[in-house]
């Protein structure tokens, strides 16, 4: 039995031979990797900054229920409506009766990771709703038809040769390639739909328990068009995005924008307390907010696991992950990819055929550790999803049978010795060059794109007796 | 569908405890604040921020240097925008200095949420204009920022939807650092319908990580600080 998904080899194969993919994915992340260290030094004392952001979301985890609660209640107070989606279903159905209860068409969106968890956008587009990513690389990225390849930038994969082909079917013009003249079309087609929007989708990087209120951060300006201009505002928001009231805002929103950009502050940071006041001259009436669990309350009773949820989704564990900078985000084939992605898919999804490669895209090197702003222990925890993918029986046989047979050799001394002996007799067939390069399955999985040393004729045990006597 | 009291309850239980009944106690923060020494540096270091964020900005003594700076700034352009009767669209009330100074200029302001009946009238208003005037309720001098509270007399659009955005505010209401205005905005209890947080102008890198600015928001930002 196949115990993985065989389309992560062809992904990962597809991602080496793009050449565009991976150079454009080592520039971006060497600078968006260069800005944050900048913004971090000049914020002065990093390390003071790293312990209070992790103190305080390990809090609000520790507390989510108390926070959750208060949140509910007061958006409730302030007339705003609460829905609890315990599956992605759950909450794609809630966002779906919402949009068909208004009998919206135009429906306009700011980025939402969340949105791509619940795979909202198709579900809507079956609906007969337009859907617009308004954000520009989410722009890029619906258009293609592609998920998110990084979670800050999410068309990095994209030329711009490429960026302006998918708008000129749009644009019904040829477009040169220059980037002042495709944000320029940009600008000019989303006016119209901003304008026109009905229902506006938001994300949500945090919220404030307290106050009721709803933390944004752009720097296009999408997320204020759409949490300004429709009559209707929905939020998506993961469960544990929360902070207990302003006061933890300041060290939250220094650590992410200085993480994923290295920005001071994004463009726009906005802090909306919904629905509008009745006399305000904009901004929504209506204001739904959508709670996603989606096995996130597994991840808070997991011990183990449970400070996965400190994550604030600035994407610096993507800039510095070796693996990352290799293949990019697709070849995750997940919707959250580098460390982060490969840490919490496997829990979100709990699907260890689809997504069990995850916590192997990683050298353990610790660089996404010591990057993260709120300091998730990150290649440890990848190592334990290593341990409880094994103790949990999702390991191919063969891989069991390997170790039952190492444990036996490596416990057997003498024989040990007899059949390193008997190998670096009989090895000759598989050795070129003096080292182990053909090999026959499951040896094949490793010499097909690296080779062994061969066994050498004479064994470090014996060795180290002859050293002995001398 | 699940009610509140179910999810709140499975996580307690996730937790291992009965939910509490009274907030946690908030954890201690413990970093390192920037301050300024005199209101004059950090007048100024709000400045250089602002400038490095790619917005203009001035420091003005009187009416007649806020007349001057706008001229600087507009004059030029002000005479090339078709529709000058509706090209610039305003808060219902600007600070003092810059009333008289509109005025003084006879630079029609309109104003945005008096103008128009309806919301979606008023985006019109604003879409079509060339210039935003807005005040601010704070600035950041440590970043740049300037923090807008959004109330009947306001409207968020004004900061938004027209390509140029000008904002005015007096050098009392600047802080250091995001810290002390959000202690200040917790003091002032409920906290109004938006507060929004303006660094600079829109941009983008989303195409070949290159810089982009306008992509949505204003395409270029002003700020004069009043020397009150």
């Amino acid at each position: 039995m196949t115990m993985y998904d065989p389309t992560v080899d062809q992904r990962v194969d597809k991602a080496l031979a793009n050449d565009f993919l991976r150079l454009a994915t080592r520039r971006a992340t060497d600078r968006l990797r260069n800005n944050r260290v900048k913004a971090a030094e000049e914020l002065g004392d990093w390390q003071k900054w790293r312990e209070a952001g992790e103190t305080i979301r390990t809090h609000v985890v520790a507390n989510l229920d108390f926070y959750l609660k208060q949140l509910i209640t007061q958006i409730e107070k302030q007339g705003g409506h609460v829905h609890l989606a315990k599956t992605p279903a759950e909450a794609v159905t809630f966002v779906k009766n919402i949009v068909r209860e208004h009998k919206a068409k135009n429906v306009i969106k700011s980025k939402s990771m969340i949105s791509e968890e619940i795979h909202l956008n198709h579900a809507l587009e079956d609906e007969g709703s337009t859907v617009i990513e308004t954000d520009l690389g989410e722009y890029i990225i619906q258009i293609a038809g592609e998920p998110p390849s990084h979670i800050i930038v999410p068309a990095m994969h994209k030329t711009r040769q490429q960026v302006a082909d998918l708008f000129e079917p749009i644009a019904g013009h040829p477009l040169t390639s220059d980037t002042p003249t495709l944000t320029r079309f940009v600008r000019n087609k989303m006016r119209e739909s901003f304008l026109q929007g009905e229902i506006g989708i938001t994300g949500c990087n945090f919220a404030v328990a307290d106050t009721g209120s709803i933390v944004m951060v752009t720097n296009e300006g999408n997320g204020r068009m759409v949490s300004t201009l429709p009559r209707v505002q929905i939020t998506l928001m993961g469960m544990e995005r929360l902070v207990p009231s302003f006061r933890e805002l300041d060290v939250m929103l220094n650590l992410l924008a200085r993480s994923a950009t290295g920005q001071k502050f994004s463009s726009y940071t906005t802090i909306l307390t919904p629905p509008k006041q009745a006399s305000d001259p904009d901004g929504p009436e209506e204001f739904h907010l959508v709670i996603l669990d989606h096995n996130r309350s597994e991840i808070l009773g997991d011990k183990t696991f449970r400070p996965a949820l400190n994550c604030i989704r600035c994407g610096a564990c993507f800039n510095v992950c070796p693996v990352y900078r290799q293949i990019g985000g697709h070849a995750y084939g997940s919707v959250y990819a580098g460390p982060i992605g490969a840490v919490i898919t496997p829990l979100l999804e709990n699907d260890w055929y689809k997504w069990g490669h995850l916590p192997f895209f990683s050298s353990l090197c610790g660089a996404c550790s010591e990057a993260c702003p709120v300091r998730l222990p990150l290649h440890d925890l990848l190592v334990k999803l290593r341990a409880r993918k094994v103790v949990g029986g999702h390991t191919p046989k063969i891989e069991h049978q390997i170790f039952k047979t190492y444990r036996f050799f490596f416990t057997h001394e003498k024989t040990l010795r007899k059949a390193l002996r008997l190998g670096s007799k009989l090895q000759w067939p598989l050795v070129r060059n003096g080292r182990i390069s053909v090999g026959i399955p499951p040896l094949s999985n490793w010499t097909n794109s690296r080779t062994l040393p061969k066994v050498s004729p004479k064994s470090f045990m014996q060795m180290w007796s002859e050293l002995n006597r001398n | 569908m699940t009610n509140t009291n179910e999810f709140i309850s499975l996580l307690a239980s996730k937790l291992g405890r009965p939910t509490p009944t009274q907030a946690p106690e908030p954890v201690a923060i413990n970093v390192p604040q920037y301050r300024s020494s005199t209101r004059k540096d950090r007048a100024s270091l709000f400045l250089d921020n602002w400038h490095a964020l790619g917005g203009k900005g001035m420091i003005v003594k009187s009416p007649e240097e806020t007349m001057q700076c706008l001229k600087e700034w507009f004059g030029d352009q002000q005479a090339t925008w078709p529709n000058k009767q509706q090209a610039i669209v305003a808060w219902d009330m600007l600070p003092t200095v810059a009333e008289f100074a509109f005025a003084a200029l006879e630079w029609p302001l309109v104003r945005y949420s008096q103008e128009a009946q309806s919301s979606p009238d008023r985006y019109s208003l604003a879409a079509q204009a060339e210039l935003g005037v807005t005040g601010a309720d704070w600035g950041i001098a440590l970043s740049g920022t300037l923090v807008v509270n959004s109330s009947p007399q306001r409207g968020r659009a004004v900061s938004l939807l027209p390509p140029l955005h000008l904002a005015f505010i007096e050098a009392s209401k600047l802080r250091d650092n995001l810290f002390d205005v959000l202690e200040e905005l917790t003091s002032l209890g409920m906290p109004p319908s938006a507060i929004e947080m303006i660094s600079g102008p829109s941009r983008t890198s989303d195409i070949e990580m290159d810089l982009s600015i306008g992509v949505h928001g204003p395409i270029e930002v002003y700020v004069i600080v009043i020397d009150d």
